[in-house]
């Protein structure tokens, strides 16, 4: 899809940053990067990509005039969420159960995304407010059952009168429809789109058959919600950015990421907003798993911190997981979306006591990047995790973000002194080793956890770290996991924009229906072939050559009186046969016990099949990661000297040898302990780790 | 103890509970664990005190803590590596016999370190009623399986024999099997990461770590008990059941650094299910204690020892074997929770300090309606209407309640989908929404509470049964605070629709939209079993949280958004609130409220007072 043009680039919309890479073949990775700019995020997205053409010395027109395809990640509708500047919107349901939005299944949406403080303590909690008040939300009457039998017809008047009172009287830009089983039967809501495509034609319409068909009503309202409040925003942003891009000389297309993992056209995403939540995050996963399978290790564990999150995927056998129950803010939606769990954890948390016991905590409150941390002299008093690694000799105070920033290690240590340690009773840099064992174990936990909630082990991954803060902990808390080996990747700083490059195109297709377990596989290939169909005319009308094009179908299974409902690959040839829907059938059996646990199935009461999903993949050409020749082991041209730093095997300072990552070359060869300061991160390799950078000049740190 | 390896063992053995409370709802499955949250799971140590309390049901706290100690008794140095023991016996320690403790020790180089407990709600235990709650039980001995104390697991072997004599006294036994398993499987996980835990920072590190632990709280709560002021504060449950009424009463004293509940003066045990144990009103204060006095501390053992009961025996809150207490979780207990709360909330207003931490009463009333008979599929089909999670807020001392905003003696209930439930049971809602004029009324107004409409649908044998033993319909029990009113009570209507004539129903009546738009003759019911057939409709609703502070001081403007809401009708805002609301809802006569309001304060006081 480029067109025979050279370049291929990537932005990702981040909070903070911008980042840009830009390929090609036989060139190295160009990174461009620049400060994000809310709410126009269009303008911070240009800087980015000036900042990677000044990096490579042409100009921005030049380079955009060059460039066959632009993949783009934005942080875009989460931040209209979270700055709540969305539309203001009404909310039509079915009559009777005008509230559910707002209800949020009980206290579920009072307690969903607390920590353990927030658990703990009721009375201090609430719910976010609701995006549509009870006075925006009216009920017509219809009613759809449980098998998609229509058993009240809708009342088009009360519909239409709903929509006026909407609009003229109460003043909403936008409309979010829900009927009760519209996932089985759309015909009510599509009706009632199409009236207010009549009564209201400057109102953003959203059904929830379209956004969401999935059953469960307060889920598919809060997403259908969502999507009509962010719908205008997301749409501007994305023909805006399209034309924006056209000025200034780049002519092809604009694919846009997607929670799921996978680029939708910009004509398509403009009209999904609930899609592009957390897409930089699916990225990032998407990237880990590029990079993992260029290394031959289809298990990877990504993990990403920065200066307030500490953010982790899992890839499992080269496949993603999903999220169970995707919050956006404090809000539930239901979208294909990669499952990043977050906590707040980054370099800028603030490292504080508990009042009265004097327990040392990291997080959850943050510094961000203003005042940022005490050793960035912006006026920041609160010693944070970054101020304890300057203190335990991670950070060179003189060359912090290749010598931009000088790090007042004196102040950091001061205010640690007085805060923390005195407190605690205890010296300065005994108290700084403890609060960084505190920081790793804790992610060491959030780790754990994840990975048995999906029944896996740890040390069956490889770890990859992103992000400034992640290689300074990840031998520790890498080491503690056991996992295989730690990967800190040479794109770990832009490695959201990473993953939009080697990202596919993909349409995700979902039929809602119940099938008891035998069906006749002629029934089964009847549900899948209208959505066969529509996924094929879709990508090859994006110019996709039917070689390119993959068709990924899928079952959600479950045991009938249990909940958990399995997400199954059809791994078989499609259509299916008998035969393959068996396969089918017992993969499902076999990962069911995987996940939930040995003895959890219950056989006894059938299995159904609840939804059908086909995934169509329109593949893009990946951009070639440059493979360099490797070098000897011998890292000497890189050494600069020993410093004291924290050796956690030794429980205090030890000597280390500390080497400049850009005087490193492929094959180089690092023993712990040691600090490789890269322009952008600091990797730390613990005693007996040894780190070695391969031919994609990632650093590889082994466990002796 | 150093203060570091102490914060990441503390970290550690929170995360413990939370991986065993994921692999309890994975191996389970079920409805009321996955969807309702009716679930606990606790560490505790050697001698089966409290060590982490985990979030759920948390009146289980203190009770498998005695479950563990009973089993300690029961079978001295017969307890083994890789044993896990099954005691649901209320005398002994549950609450009532449906919720399963599986207590698990914890062995280390052959020596018993610690213990881990966890319960669900089984799906049936055997009991005269589907579901375990028997409102008509006249003796635990229909209550169904009751152990004190029995071997479930040998040595990470199951006992086949003793599941199999379990699994044959229960409907659906293979549902009930799947609920052991998963309690087993929770245990295994809390062993093995337990276990990972003392092989890193060692026996004596860990131990130390956890006697720490447990005197930190101690110490916490007692500095927190000197910082309120002493006093005693009274707080009454009344509990009606068949027009006979019950009640609970509390006189909760703090001195210094202690605290007492007594509950003498409550009613003799009653001839219903609605009795708790001791040990379940011993967790039944503790319930709210927890979140609303330890919010910041660890909840264990040292939480418990500042804390001194006094429960008469015989009576509803102790009562004697073989009295019934299949209902005691939204009977006695329920009021436990109810009382303590009040009585604590009267406390923390008390208090400059705390007054923000002060609550009305939350959710006072499960209507714990369940449901039995065969679904649209023709398979059995039992379960609970998981709305009963679904309470609703009391007001705080700076803020209204949460409409439907749970309850405190569980922090993580939720109730399942309207859609999950019309797949589960066969049977159609006619609405589910908030319930005007539910929530007390107050200067902050409690959360609203909910109502429901139930019909048959699709259904193999024309409808199903259901239990109820609701109490709570004829006094309202979300007590207010400050002045605050209760909150609405619970109402339970059986709509017997089949048996109106044709003639008399109007098109529409399988649709409509309030009990009051539904034909047929309407029957007031709370207790029992009964049939939800043809076109009956069951009506639920229940009661919202209790207000705070005096309805007369409320922003008249709230009162307006309220109307605007939904959540309160004119008529209640102008008799109880005393503001005079646009009958369009555009505003409010401020003249007329200001008037209205002078008025209602004077009815309230002797003539002479009021001068």
């Amino acid at each position: 899809m480029n067109g025979g043009k050279t370049y291929v680039i990537a932005t990702d919309v981040g909070g903070t940053c911008t980042d840009t890479v830009v390929f090609a073949a036989g060139e190295p990775v160009h990174i461009g990067k620049a400060l994000s700019t809310p709410p126009d995020f269009e303008n911070g997205v240009l800087d980015s990509i000036r900042s990677a053409a000044d990096s490579m010395g042409v100009g921005l027109e030049d380079l955009l005039s060059r460039t066959g395809l632009f993949t783009h990640g934005s942080t875009v509708v989460d931040n209209a969420l979270l700055t709540r500047d969305g539309a203001r919107t009404g909310l039509i349901t079915t009559e009777g159960f005008e509230d559910t939005l707002l209800v949020t299944r009980g206290a579920y949406g009072r307690w969903a995304g607390l920590a353990e403080e927030g658990l703990k303590h009721p009375v201090k909690t609430d719910r976010a407010p609701p995006l549509v008040p009870a006075a925006r939300i009216r009920g017509v009457p219809e009613r759809v059952d449980y098998k998609g039998a229509v058993i009240r017809e809708l009342d088009e008047d009360s519909a239409e009168a709903a929509i006026r009172h909407l609009v003229e009287a109460m003043g909403v830009e936008a409309i979010a429809v829900c009927f009760l089983w519209s996932c089985y039967n759309p015909d009510h809501e599509r009706r009632v789109r199409d009236i207010a495509a009549a009564a209201a034609p400057g109102a953003y319409v959203t059904i929830s058959s379209d956004i969401a068909p999935v059953p469960g009503e307060y889920e598919r309202t809060s997403t259908t919600v969502i999507n009509a409040y962010a719908g205008r925003i997301a749409y501007d942003y994305v023909t805006e950015l399209e034309a924006l891009l056209a000025d200034r000389g780049y002519g092809g297309p604009l694919l846009v990421m997607q929670g799921y993992g996978g680029l939708l056209p910009a004509e398509e995403a403009s009209r999904r907003a609930v899609g592009m939540i957390e897409c930089g995050p699916a990225a990032g996963v998407i990237g880990a798993r590029f990079l993992g399978a260029a290394m031959g290790d289809p298990d990877v564990i990504a993990a990403d911190m920065g200066g307030t999150t500490f953010k982790v995927g899992v890839i499992q056998g080269g496949e993603l997981e999903f999220a169970r129950e995707p919050l956006v803010d404090r809000y539930h939606y239901v979208a294909p979306k990669i499952e990043v769990v977050s906590i707040g954890a980054g370099g800028g948390s603030i490292v504080s006591l508990e009042p009265r016991t004097n327990v040392p905590r990291v997080g959850p409150k943050s510094a961000g990047a203003r005042p940022g941390p005490v050793c960035y002299g912006l006026g920041g008093m609160d010693p944070t995790l970054t101020d304890v690694m300057t203190l335990i000799g991670y950070m060179d105070p003189d060359i912090f973000l290749g010598g931009a920033m000088r790090l007042d290690v004196d102040a950091a240590r001061a205010a640690f002194e007085a805060k923390i340690a005195q407190p605690m009773g205890m010296g300065v840099d005994e108290a700084a080793f403890g609060i960084f064992r505190v920081a790793a174990a804790q992610i060491a936990d959030l780790i754990h956890e994840i990975t048995v909630e999906r029944g896996l082990d740890p040390r069956d991954f490889v770890l990859h770290a992103f992000g400034g803060s992640c290689p300074l902990l990840a031998g520790v808390f890498g080491q503690e996991l056991s996992v295989k080996r730690i990967v800190v990747p040479y794109t770990a700083a832009v490695n959201c924009a990473f993953g939009l490059v080697s990202a596919d195109v993909v349409h995700e297709f979902a039929h809602t229906t119940t099938r008891p377990v035998p069906t006749p596989a002629d029934e089964i290939n009847a549900i899948f072939a209208p959505m066969a169909e529509r996924a094929r005319d879709q990508l090859a009308g994006e110019g996709f050559a039917d070689g390119d094009i993959a068709l990924q179908w899928s079952a959600d299974l479950r045991y009938r009186r249990q909940v958990h409902e399995v997400t199954t690959p059809v791994r078989a040839a499609t259509p299916l046969d008998e035969a393959g829907l068996e396969t089918l059938v017992s993969d499902f059996e076999a990962l069911y016990e995987r996940k939930y646990g040995k003895g959890s199935a219950y056989r006894g009461a059938g299995i159904e099949m609840t939804m059908f999903r086909l995934s169509a993949r329109g593949r893009m050409t990946r951009p070639e990661i440059p493979v360099e020749p490797l070098a000897g082991e011998d890292a000497g041209a890189a050494h600069r000297g020993r410093r004291d730093v924290f050796v956690e095997a030794e429980g205090g300072l030890a000597p280390a040898d500390i080497y400049d990552f850009q005087a490193l070359a492929p094959g180089n060869l690092v023993a712990g302990p040691a600090v490789i300061h890269t322009p952008i991160t600091t990797i730390v390799v613990q005693a007996a780790q040894t780190a070695r950078m391969d031919a994609y000049r990632n650093i590889v740190i082994a466990f002796d | 103890m150093d203060p570091i390896t102490f914060s990441i063992i503390r970290h550690r053995l929170f995360r413990i509970v939370d991986e065993a409370v994921i692999t309890l709802k994975h191996v389970s499955g079920s409805a009321i664990t996955n969807e309702g949250h009716d679930l606990m799971v606790s560490l505790y140590r050697a001698d089966g005190s409290l060590l982490m309390g985990g979030v759920g049901f948390l009146h289980h706290l203190t009770s498998a803590a005695e479950a563990c100690k009973a089993t300690i008794r029961r079978f001295g140095e017969d307890i083994n590596e890789g044993d896990v023991f099954l005691l649901n016996d209320p005398y002994t320690a549950a609450l009532h016999t449906s919720d399963i403790y599986l207590v698990a020790p914890i062995h280390h180089r052959g020596e018993l370190v610690a213990w881990s407990a966890c319960f669900v709600h089984v799906y049936d235990i055997g009991a005269t009623n589907p579901g375990g709650f028997c409102p008509d039980a006249p003796d635990i001995f229909t209550e169904g399986f009751s152990s004190p104390g029995i071997r479930l697991v040998s040595g990470g072997r199951v006992n086949q024999d003793v599941m199999d004599t379990l699994l044959n006294m229960v409907r659906s036994p293979e549902m009930v099997a799947l609920d052991m398993s998963s309690m087993i499987a929770c245990n295994n996980v809390a062993r093995e990461r337990m276990l990972a835990l003392i092989d890193k920072y060692g026996h004596a590190t860990v131990d130390e770590a956890c006697r720490t632990l447990i005197g930190q709280s101690e110490t916490l709560l007692r500095e927190r008990l000197r910082e309120l002021p002493d006093g005693s504060w009274k707080s009454r449950q009344y509990i009606d059941v068949q027009g006979e009424v019950f009640k609970v009463n509390l006189t909760m004293t703090k001195r210094d650094d202690s605290l007492v509940f007594d509950f003498s003066g409550s009613s003799p045990q009653a001839p219903y299910a609605i009795n708790c144990t001791k040990w379940a009103s011993l967790g039944g204060l503790f319930a709210p204690l927890f979140p609303l006095l330890c919010f910041d501390i660890t909840w264990n053992e040292g939480v418990v020892r500042p804390i001194e009961m006094i429960a008469p025996e015989g009576s509803i809150v102790n009562c004697t074997r073989p009295a019934p207490v299949s209902v005691a979780t939204v009977g006695a207990i329920q009021s436990v929770n109810n009382a303590a709360c009040a009585a604590i909330g009267k406390m923390l207003d008390a208090s400059e300090k705390y007054a923000s931490e002060a609550t009305a009463v939350w959710h006072a009333n499960h209507f714990a309606v369940f449901m039995f008979g065969r679904n649209q599929y023709g398979g059995e089909a039992i379960g609970i209407l998981t709305e009963t999670f679904a309470g609703s807020g009391g007001a705080r001392n700076f803020a209204d309640g949460i409409d439907v905003g749970g309850e405190i003696p569980n922090p993580i209930s939720r109730m399942a989908n309207v859609e999950t439930l019309e797949t589960i049971f066969p049977l159609r809602y006619l609405f589910r929404r908030r319930m005007r004029d539910s929530g007390g009324p107050g200067r902050y107004r409690g959360g609203a509470g909910m109502e429901i409409g139930l019909t048959p649908h699709d259904a193999p044998d024309g409808g199903l049964h259901y239990v109820v033993s609701g109490k709570g319909a004829d006094f309202p029990m979300s007590d207010g605070l400050a002045g605050g009113y209760p909150g609405a009570p619970n109402s339970y209507v059986w709509v017997k629709n089949n048996e109106a004539d044709a003639d008399e129903r109007n098109a529409d009546a399988a649709f409509g939209q309030s009990v009051d738009d539904l034909p047929g003759e309407q029957e007031r019911i709370s207790w029992g079993v009964f049939p939800l057939m043809g076109e009956d409709v069951l009506y639920l609703r229940w009661n919202g949280g209790g207000g705070f502070g005096d309805p007369l001081d409320r922003e008249p403007g709230s009162v307006l958004e309220d109307c605007r809401a939904g959540v309160v009708s004119r008529e209640i805002a102008a008799s109880v609130y005393g503001v005079a609301v646009d009958e369009d809802l555009a505003g409010f006569d401020a003249e007329a409220t200001a008037a209205r309001r002078k008025a209602l304060s004077a009815q309230r006081l002797p003539a002479e007072a009021a001068e």
